[in-house]
């Protein structure tokens, strides 16, 4: 692999990865405060299935960089992470959650359907196993939206406002990095531009079947994912606070 | 106060395809789909699993051993109903060795209700109805299944996981580290 691709393809397995990683504590958030212990146990799951993705993606970096996966995770500051802003948004209540879920999951899920195809086999392979768990995830969130979509007045409108908050923080999902079109050449990742439309093909339909409006402005707030909102640094100060206290801690 | 409680569904779970689905527990859900869901949640997230069953736990007839004794004249009260026979469910507890498995899959009888099903089930000498301290009764049309089509998302993505059964902690003892057994 040459210098420039491996340059950017570390750029790209970081972000997918600082997606996951912060988007799995905000669920984790929910631990002990879901509306019903079942809700409790699944989204705490799929929490932990996407810090496994995380992982998964630390792991592939590492494996490039020769970075520790823990050291990206705990000793970075919040300028230096490469989630899109969606993900670090606070959990808000459980329409905004479930939303939010939502929308990334069927953005995963066509992402690693065309990964898992790409020319980069430790990439490529990896893509099997959370593929499957991303099925699940999206089968869950896609039962919630449904429910919260057609339910109650109430539900409808928290759901509605949610997905006005939300939707075009989601557009930055499908932002190239600077160069990565580098990458798309090369058969290593999809282009997300077509990715994009698939993506709108499948969440327009079914959005609108659960009685909710799509917002006109898809517009992201940023195209550059080392711009982030507060809310990141306060996610970080929680999420970071125990290994920092003793850095040589072994646990 | 009214009941803001979602029915409770029981659930039953399939460990291999050799082995009869077992009653492993209850969640509540506001239908089946979610309730399937929430089952997958609760009980495979770890340990093994082929399939799952749940049933909303109003659709289950149940008598124990104690009640068939406590109304001897049980049958006489059961009317002859007319009708097309369906297909129920029999679930059994047979001992009461386990405390974390009640009921298990025994088998199948068609019959008009659920009454007569179990019936037809003690009567007919297939279920050694002697050793049963339990029976569930279920009509096939109330359970909701897992499909063939789940296995690779519901239940395999658990054959993976690190911490699956609590004896994994088990490997990280001063005990085990004092006498040099090599972690993994």
């Amino acid at each position: 692999m040459n210098q420039a691709i491996q340059q950017i393809l570390t750029q790209k397995l970081l972000a997918l990865a600082d997606d996951e990683l912060i988007l799995a504590h905000r669920n984790s958030e929910w631990i002990g405060h879901a509306p019903i212990l079942e809700e409790d146990i699944a989204l705490a799951n799929i929490a932990q299935d996407e810090l496994g993705h995380a992982n998964i993606w630390y792991e592939l970096h590492q494996a490039l960089t020769d970075d520790d996966p823990d050291e990206l995770a705990f000793f970075r500051e919040a300028a230096q992470f490469r989630n899109v802003q969606l993900v670090e948004l606070p959990r808000g209540d459980w329409a905004f959650t479930m939303l939010r879920q939502y929308l990334f999951d069927a953005y995963e899920l066509l992402l690693l359907d065309l990964l898992q195809h790409g020319r980069y086999q430790p990439l490529a392979q990896a893509c099997a196993k959370v593929r499957n768990e991303e099925i699940y995830h999206l089968r869950h969130t896609s039962s919630w939206i449904k429910r919260l979509g057609l339910g109650t007045e109430e539900s409808n409108r928290r759901t509605q406002a949610a997905l006005d908050e939300l939707w075009p923080f989601a557009q930055q999902l499908f932002v190239p990095l600077p160069g990565e079109s580098i990458l798309v050449d090369e058969k290593i990742v999809p282009n997300l531009g077509r990715l994009h439309e698939s993506w709108l093909e499948r969440v327009r339909p079914f959005l609108t079947a659960a009685n909710l409006i799509i917002p006109t402005n898809q517009t992201p707030p940023t195209k550059n994912r080392s711009d982030h909102t507060n809310h990141l640094t306060t996610l970080l100060g929680d999420m970071q606070k125990v290994a920092r206290l003793n850095r040589e801690a072994v646990w | 106060m009214t009941d803001t409680q979602w029915p409770r569904y029981e659930v039953f779970k399939q460990d291999n395809p050799k082995k009869p689905h077992e009653a492993v527990g209850s969640v509540h859900a506001p239908d089946a789909e979610l309730a399937l869901q929430n089952a997958r949640d609760v009980f495979v997230r770890r340990p093994s699993a082929v399939s799952l069953w749940v049933v909303k736990a109003d659709n289950i007839f149940t008598m124990t051993r104690e009640e068939l004794e406590a109304n001897p004249d049980f049958w006489l009260k059961i009317s002859k109903a007319a009708g097309t026979p369906t297909t129920f469910h029999l679930f059994t507890k047979t001992s009461q060795r386990r405390s974390m498995t009640f009921v298990r899959h025994a088998g199948q009888i068609e019959a008009v209700t659920p009454e007569l099903a179990l019936r037809e089930a003690i009567e007919s000498g297939r279920f050694d109805a002697d050793d049963v301290w339990v029976w569930w009764v279920v009509a096939d049309e109330q359970l909701i299944r897992s499909g063939e089509d789940d296995i690779d998302t519901l239940f395999a993505p658990a054959l993976d996981k690190t911490y699956r059964q609590q004896s994994h902690y088990g490997f990280v003892s001063p005990r085990r580290q004092k006498h040099g057994r090599q972690e993994k």
